[in-house]
């Protein structure tokens, strides 16, 4: 039933989980809100569940920790029928990530995150080193983080808590609904690069309720599209989807700019990336900028001990220094390589520098990616998207889904 | 002392961040509104019953004449009223003063004093007045309106202050005075408060002018203490009743009275 | 009045505790048992107009008409006072818890719930650590009330410092009829601000510093 393993190669700790013919009728209810849905979601996989409003991606997402309890069918779970067990010591092996986090409030961050190894029985000892490590996962400096208060976080920090809380005991499968509805779009962008760096690194069972299509896209090694009554109108890969739409609906659904939306599939990994002079915090300047003049560059990028940029300063900058310093790494705006080039380009005409800076796993540096490189690559992309559009239809004969037609838009800036 | 107010009969004052100033007619409201009058009307009537049927000595029969009963009810109601009257009248134009740019500073110095005047048992202020003053009803009055002062102080401060600002500023800015921004805009959006400050202090004074009569000033206290001290049974019982059933009703006319005040379209 | 106050120190100081004592005994049980109420309410949300209109109804029922209808059940002495105390502190907790309760989201419910907590888990972890900070304010009000509740019940001889007003009032026109009310009156004041200090250290250690306003 694994079909395909998911991309690279990773290594996967998540689980197989399976649907079928799922059904919840709520008492009074002529139809009900999930009619029959069967699937199988291949372990290691993030699954996208969207559709729109009332269609019962959530509560299908509920039934498989047993928030609702499914009218019949079984869910299981590695092979395993989740009603084998209590409801709390299944939920206690799925992670839940909600909208906004959801932190206690007058518990600490660590705190937070160790909720579920705490009731799991882990001693404190290792509770305090894996509440650490997943700090340091997400992106958030333990020793600064650990012991504040939800609300001395911004929302963007509150969220990636919530993303540490639901990994905390290492569940196989992870929930997440709508997890980054509540904060602003610049911060969704950098999240939504965690969580796939993050599970390059983990290879979860991931499902994921969204109705934001771009994200579903984005995040979803697979999507789920479903109609009202949870009746799946189509699930596949966001390629597939994009290029062949299994109906009206799901054509509707993904938007008149389906085709400009594939640009959104392609990653700022797959771009070339240039490799400019590098220097370490701590180092002597006068060779920093020996190296940085024989390569012909204007700026340095500072790394940290752990291969993390911290700075990124002009030449003219570093000049009267003696010894390269850093900086406090939140301020740098960073990419991820799973970014997507619309999210390149939004940072870089966000932070108004015709650069910026890749990032892979926990933040490591990986190089420079320039304006130029984006905007040729879209154009490229562009055309190819046009007629991949254009031989899906001819495929299908299809009735006439909507003017593919590309323009330059996307490059504008 | 400390900022609390242990005045606990201020439903609004409830949930700590409780500054409401515009407020719906709630559902507690409207049950507020309708049970307690059922209630005092169910359980005298079961009263007038009990006193028509029931065998009582001499004793009872000569505490419990309805001209008698009457009598101390209608004291009771006097204590009460006019208290709440003299209450108004000071803490009112107090309040009002004391949200004046001029006296601000002095809040929470007087907030203050009345907190831990607050803090003072009831049965204390009445009887050292007593010893004070010696006994009577204006001695009584004295302590009642003492001790109902401060929700209504209270909750005019809190209820001028809660005017949205940018509306006196509107006020100023279409040439209103400053008594005509008063009249016009700061006092009738703080009614509501104002009101609900009425109310409890209307309650905080029914209760205690039932200890009225500890210092010959009447009331109907005046059959539960003597019910206490011969050890009757039906006076107790008739006493407490009493005093009950006019304590919800006088409760409940401070509701209808923060309804009716209520300005339109608040 | 020094030397009235120097000559029954001892007696004093004992009724002063006799008195807190008392309070915070019914506070006590009044707490546990309000809280007790309120996660039924909170249970049950159609039974919530029904606490607020008991409370409300409860608080404005004079302390002396409740000690009058007590009597013909519990006889005069230490039991009236205690249950007297104990009836009008439980009403601003309950009052409070039922808000308290009412204000945790619940979203964080279903969260704890999602992360596999069992109900016992929520209320213990969640719920009450949330809504303790209104809680506690009713218990600070609770507190604050059964000081002067406390010195009506003495007239039916319960404890504490009530007794020296009482006596003051029967002793009217003697030499010490004003020591004995001041004494009685000053001390339960003192008394009730020692106890809102407490409270408020209490709070202090109790509330949770992320929800501490």
């Amino acid at each position: 039933m694994t079909q395909g393993t998911p991309s690279q190669g990773q290594s996967v700790s998540g689980a197989e989980l399976r649907l079928d013919q799922v059904v919840k009728r709520y008492p009074g209810q002529k139809v009900p809100a999930v009619q029959s849905l069967s699937l199988t979601i291949p372990a290691g996989e993030i699954v996208a569940f969207v559709g729109p409003s009332g269609c019962g991606k959530t509560t299908s997402l509920k039934m498989i920790n047993r928030l609702i309890e499914p009218t019949s069918g079984t869910i299981l779970i590695d092979g395993n029928d989740i009603r084998q067990e209590s409801a709390t010591s299944l939920r206690r092996k799925i992670g839940y990530v909600i909208q906004g986090g959801s932190l206690f409030p007058h518990m600490t961050v660590a705190t937070n995150v160790g909720v579920v190894p705490k009731m799991l029985g882990w001693d404190a000892a290792r509770i305090a080193e894996r509440t650490d490590e997943l700090l340091d996962l997400v992106g958030l400096d333990p020793d600064r983080y650990r012991d504040r208060y939800p609300r001395e976080l911004s929302g963007g920090q509150q969220q990636r808590v919530g993303v540490a809380r639901g990994l905390a005991a290492d569940p196989p499968v992870i929930l997440m609904d709508e997890p980054f509805g509540a904060v602003d779009p610049i911060t969704r962008q950098r999240l939504q690069d965690e969580l796939i760096s993050i599970q390059r690194e983990l290879g979860k069972t991931i499902v994921c309720v969204t109705h934001d299509i771009d994200e579903a896209i984005k995040l979803g090694d697979r999507i789920l599209i479903l109609q009202e009554g949870a009746r799946i109108a189509q699930y596949d890969t966001p390629e597939n989807i994009l290029a062949a739409p299994a109906n009206d609906f799901v054509a509707d659904f993904v938007g008149a700019g389906s085709t400009l939306k594939q640009l959104s599939l392609t990653r700022v990994r797959s771009l070339d990336l240039n490799q400019p002079t590098t220097a370490r915090v701590g180092e002597e300047m006068g060779p920093v900028l020996a190296r940085a003049e024989a390569a012909g560059d204007d700026e340095v990028v500072i790394l940290d001990d752990r291969d993390r940029p911290v700075a990124w300063p002009w030449l003219r900058q570093m000049r009267n220094k003696t010894k390269v310093i850093g900086e406090p790494r939140e301020n740098l705006v960073t990419l991820d390589e799973a970014a997507t080039l619309n999210d390149a380009l939004d940072t870089m005409l966000t932070a108004a520098h015709s650069k910026a800076i890749v990032t892979g796993d926990r933040d490591r540096y990986l190089g420079v990616l320039d304006f130029e490189t984006v905007t040729e690559h879209m154009r490229s992309a562009e055309r190819e998207a046009a007629e991949n559009v254009e031989n899906a239809e001819k495929a299908e004969s299809a009735e006439s889904i909507e003017d593919p037609a590309p323009t330059g838009e996307a490059g504008h800036g | 002392m400390a900022e609390s107010t242990p005045v606990a009969v201020d439903e609004e004052s409830g949930p700590p961040e409780g500054k409401r100033g515009a407020r719906v007619i709630t559902r507690e409201m409207v049950i507020m509104l309708t049970v307690p009058p059922v209630l005092v009307a169910i359980v005298f009537g079961a009263f007038v019953w009990w006193r028509q049927t029931a065998e009582l000595d001499s004793v009872e029969a000569n505490q419990l004449r309805w001209s008698e009963l009457r009598t101390l009810m209608w004291e009771h109601v006097q204590l009460t009223v006019v208290a709440a009257i003299i209450v108004v009248l000071v803490a009112v134009p107090l309040g009002i003063m004391l949200t004046r740019r001029q006296f601000r500073a002095a809040v929470p110095f007087v907030v203050g004093i009345a907190n831990a005047g607050q803090a003072a048992p009831s049965v204390g202020l009445i009887v050292l007045l007593f010893l004070w003053l010696d006994g009577g009803f204006w001695t009584a009055i004295w302590a009642l309106s003492l001790y109902g002062i401060l929700p209504v102080l209270r909750n005019t401060i809190v209820g001028i202050e809660g005017v949205d600002p940018t509306l006196v500023e509107a006020g100023r800015g279409i040439g209103m005075t400053g008594w005509m921004t008063l009249f016009k805009i700061e006092l009738p959006l703080s009614i509501p408060v104002i009101m609900a400050g009425v109310r409890t202090s209307l309650v905080l004074i029914a209760g205690t002018a039932s200890l009225a009569c500890f210092i010959n000033a009447g009331g109907l206290g005046e059959v539960l203490q003597t019910g206490i001290s011969l050890f009757r049974f039906s006076l107790m019982v008739t006493g407490a009743v009493l005093i009950a059933l006019l304590a919800l009703l006088i409760e409940w006319l401070g509701r209808v009275l923060e309804l009716v005040t209520r300005p339109k379209g608040i | 009045m020094w030397e009235f106050i120097r000559e029954r120190w001892d007696l004093i100081g004992y009724n002063a505790l006799q008195h807190a004592n008392l309070v915070f005994q019914a506070v006590l049980v009044a707490t546990v048992v309000a809280v007790a109420l309120a996660v039924v309410v909170n249970k049950f949300r159609f039974l919530d107009p029904v606490a607020n209109t008991l409370s409300a109804i409860g608080l404005t029922i004079p302390s002396f008409a409740l000690v009058g209808l007590l009597l013909p059940l519990t006889k005069i002495g230490a039991m009236t006072a205690f249950i007297c105390v104990a009836f009008y502190a439980a009403l601003p907790i309950l009052r409070n818890a039922v808000v308290g309760f009412s204000q945790v989201d619940e979203t964080l419910i279903e969260s704890a719930r999602g992360m596999g907590m069992t109900e016992l888990g929520i209320l213990l972890r969640v719920r009450l650590p949330l809504a303790w900070p209104v809680i506690h304010a009713g218990v600070r009000t609770s507190v604050q009330m059964s000081m002067g509740v406390a010195a009506i019940a003495a007239y039916v001889l319960g404890p504490g410092l009530g007794g020296y007003i009482f006596t003051g009032l029967s002793q009217a026109g003697g030499a010490n009829a004003v020591n004995y009310a001041v004494v009685g009156t000053v001390g339960i004041v003192i008394v009730a601000l020692i106890a809102d200090l407490l409270m408020l250290l209490l709070g202090r250690a109790t509330i949770s510093k992320g929800i501490r306003t």
